[in-house]
């Protein structure tokens, strides 16, 4: 695993946002830090906020990383690493749903961390992707929106891509919504049946179904980027087919589906047993549904499918999806050929699950 | 209040309801009765809901989503970005059925000059796309590579970009094929069936040194740096093996069937090509028909006709295809012109044709002092087959286009009634065999659908029935 939160030393009372600079020639912002020493005890660097210290990562790996450094708990927070595809903001840890397999359980407290946030993007590498996750991003929508929109200014290289529940799109958000800088912004969105008992059942809040759609129907009016998700269960695996044809007619706008197998973390790691749904032993529905959407020319992919596990025909839908820093392969992986396509496990997946499961390449 | 957005269309299997989306199923003569009668039942209603078909008015999300599917269907034409450029009027052949009008080898005047180059290179550098595709007609393009070369040095700057060339392929100069080793260079041109077919069309004498020259080029390149086309004779049409197996023995797997056009000189020693006749139709489906059961026979190759799956691929992938002759609405001179040998604008190559041949002036203005122009203006407004009283009442008429340039030619006028275009007769025959195969259960059909559509894998159906 990539460790994201590093141990710290600082000079600085408050928490602070810095880009670290192992290269003092590509130093070129005043919150950048440069390094001035490498020893035993770690890198350190030179900034507006002093001397700062870092633990357990070499100097050369953190060149351009963004960091938030929290003096008061000694600990440095990577927000965006440099060249990662993966860089993602947790903007919350509030929710109003609980879903069934969540796999990062709310807690009740939130703490604002926006104005580093933003500070942060502000910093990022060149033409990166931002993903802002929670907990429900939009319960601080206000925040989220004017995050998106000054950023979106100063940095038009800088695209967004937000997971969100949809529970609280309004008519009257249409407007901001339409503006330019929202072209930027993809919005990931779980439907997890067409049936909407279903659906509310699995996301444990009632009336669920019915506020997304008008959700929906807000972002289909703002032009809104929608990348649909699908977590797969017991539950609703058998749901994927009609689901299909309500993604080609209703939500014929949305501009991708993504079939996602799930998460043993969170809620789903004591519940695995009721939940997992293994598709490699009745893939029939989930075929079915990618015949339906790839035949109506919609994008659809298989997320966190690894590659042996879905038929030949469709391994070219089932990319490398599952974030570089939580990524491993079952050591009966070893012998496969094909790794460096396949999304792997999460680290956290039990190996004696992944060994039984697959069959290398 | 309801909205059933449906509209029907008899085929062989039954009756094929289609919405103004295009989504589409096969409906049950019970159903057709239930709707028409406005008798429908709640399992009906709940059915019909789940593809758009059936929508209470108070719901706005449901009206909203059925008019993105709806304006999903039209084409937005974007900047200008594609060119077809005519360096050269001058050619080294004289086909019976020359499309293009050329004129002889050694005629002085009929070539670009360097103020026309110059306008068209200050063109080039103008385009705000950062996308290029250009073809290369002629006349014979491949006469000057020299201004071959200019144009494409001068699209350095752009980062897709695509070159093609129409060349007949009868002589192949040093100076030319070095223009071929580029890799965003593509080879257009035109192999009639069987050497006897092809020499009988074309190039008589000289048939061997172009069948020489393509093999060098195939051999080079490989077959995706060449796509042909056959024009055929619907009087006296080829043997379909034979012209599929001079395809196909040259792995050239996309085959463009092309009847012989009531245009440019063939015109005047083609009189009966004015309508395309039944024996066209039944040639073009028998051709079909066999290459599907050699694609049943053989997995390891896919032939296609091209303008059938483009057609297939306009019912089920909405925005999925920049085909040019087929799309709705269609405006001339906007995202794609064609400029001559003497700078003159024309909206598309059938156009230049018919100016040439004296039948109407086409041009819409010349490179030097632009193409907005009222004619332009005046086209457009009719480009579109939305507002047509009998595409209105058309089932195809999400799939289908309007091609202004086609109509002229034929009848010399644009407000002949649809149905009596040969258009019309054309798509309706292409879209009615297209939706019998559909919902055919022939396993060697729809497998060659899926293949066609680019599909993993064969769909359990490709149409619903109710």
């Amino acid at each position: 695993m990539i460790p994201l939160s590093l141990p710290a030393a600082s000079e600085a009372t408050r928490p602070y946002v810095t880009r670290l600079r192992v290269d003092p020639t590509t130093a070129i912002d005043e919150a950048d830090a440069i390094l001035v020493v490498e020893d035993e005890e770690g890198p350190s660097f030179s900034g507006l906020h002093g001397l700062l210290t870092l633990e357990g990562v070499c100097a050369d790996a953190l060149e351009g990383d963004v960091v938030l450094v929290q003096p008061d708990i000694g600990r440095a927070e990577r927000l965006l690493r440099r060249g990662s595809p993966h860089n993602t903001l947790l903007v919350t840890e509030r929710c109003d749903q609980l879903c069934v397999m969540c796999s990062q359980p709310p807690k009740k407290t939130h703490v604002d961390r926006f104005a580093f946030f933003e500070q942060a993007c502000l910093l990022a590498e060149p033409n990166i992707v931002i993903g802002i996750t929670g907990g429900e991003p939009t319960l601080y929508k206000d925040d989220l929106f004017g995050l998106i929109e000054r950023v979106g200014l100063a940095r038009p290289d800088i695209e967004f891509h937000i997971l969100t529940n949809a529970q609280h799109f309004e008519a009257s958000d249409i407007d901001r919504l339409r503006q330019d800088i929202f072209r930027r912004v993809s919005w990931g969105i779980p439907l997890y049946s067409h049936e909407p008992a279903r659906h509310d059942e699995i996301v444990g809040k009632a009336g669920a179904f019915d506020r997304l759609q008008s959700s929906f129907h807000a972002l289909l009016l703002a032009g809104a980027r929608i990348e649909l998700r699908t977590v797969l269960i017991q539950d609703n695996i058998d749901d994927l087919p009609q689901l299909a044809r309500l993604v080609t007619s209703r939500l014929c706008f949305i501009e991708s589906w993504s079939i996602m197998q799930l998460e043993k973390t969170g809620f789903a790691r004591n519940r695995w047993v009721g939940l997992f749904a293994d598709h490699k032993l009745s893939f029939e529905p989930v075929a079915t549904a990618l015949d339906y959407v790839l035949l109506h020319g919609k994008a659809v992919h298989l997320f966190n499918f690894p590659r042996c596990t879905v038929p030949a025909e469709y391994r070219a839908l089932a990319p490398a999806s599952i974030s570089d820093w939580k990524r491993k392969f079952a050591p009966a992986c070893a012998t496969c050929r094909e790794q460096d396509q396949c999304c792997g496990f999460f680290e956290w997946h039990p190996d004696e699950h992944a060994n039984a499961w697959i069959s290398p390449l | 209040m309801s909205v059933v957005p449906l509209r029907f269309r008899a085929i062989n299997q039954g009756t094929l309801a289609i919405n103004d989306c295009g989504r589409f199923f096969l409906a049950s003569d019970n159903l057709v009765e239930r709707i028409i009668g406005d008798d429908l039942t709640q399992g009906d209603r709940t059915e019909l809901s789940r593809d758009g078909h059936f929508f209470s008015q108070d719901d706005a999300f449901a009206f909203d989503a059925h008019a993105y599917g709806c304006a999903s269907r039209w084409d937005r034409a974007g900047e200008l970005d594609y060119l077809i450029l005519v360096p050269t009027l001058r050619c080294n052949l004289s086909c019976s059925y020359c499309q293009v009008s050329r004129v002889g080898l050694g005629r002085k005047g009929f070539d670009w000059d360097a103020e026309t180059l110059g306008a068209i290179l200050n063109l080039i550098d103008t385009l705000p796309t950062q996308r290029i595709k250009i073809e290369f007609q002629g006349g014979e393009p491949s006469l000057r590579p020299d201004l071959i070369t200019a144009v494409i040095e001068r699209c350095e700057r752009f980062e897709h970009k695509q070159f093609v060339i129409c060349t007949n392929l009868q002589d192949l100069s040093d100076d030319f094929f070095a223009i071929l080793t580029q890799p965003d260079v593509y080879i257009s041109t035109s192999l009639d069936g069987d050497v006897d077919t092809h020499a009988h069309n074309r190039t008589g004498a000289g048939t061997g040194q172009f069948l020489d020259n393509l093999e060098r080029v195939l051999t080079e390149f490989g077959p995706d740096k060449i796509s042909a086309l056959p024009t055929i004779d619907p009087q006296n049409p080829p043997a379909i093996d034979a012209l599929i197996n001079s395809y196909a023995s040259r792995a050239l797997h996309s085959i463009f069937l092309r009847p012989i056009n009531y245009q440019g000189f063939a015109r005047k020693q083609h009189s009966s090509a004015r309508e395309q006749s039944t024996e066209w139709r039944q040639f073009y489906e028998r051709f079909v028909r066999r290459i599907i059961e050699r694609n049943w026979a053989d997995r390891e190759v896919v032939l296609e006709e091209t303008y059938f799956s483009i057609c297939l691929r306009r019912i089920f992938q909405p925005g999925h295809d920049r085909h040019v002759d087929l799309r709705n609405p269609n405006p001339i001179g906007v995202d794609y012109v064609v400029i001559d040998y003497d700078g003159t604008v024309y909206p598309t190559d059938e156009s230049r044709m018919l100016t040439r041949s004296r039948i109407i002036d086409l041009s819409i203005g010349d490179i030097f002092s632009g193409w907005d122009s009222e004619k332009r203006q005046l086209l457009n407004a009719h480009a579109t087959n939305q507002f047509d009283e009998s595409c209105r009442r058309c089932a195809y008429q999400p799939f289908c286009g309007r091609d202004l340039v086609d109509d002229l030619a034929r009848y010399g006028r644009i407000d002949v009634e649809r149905t009596q275009t040969e258009f019309c007769r054309r798509h309706l025959h292409i879209f009615d065999l297209i939706f019998e195969m559909i919902y055919s259960d022939d396993p060697a059909i729809q497998y060659s659908l899926a293949q066609w559509l680019r599909l993993p894998s064969v769909p359990a159906r490709f149409g619903i029935r109710l």
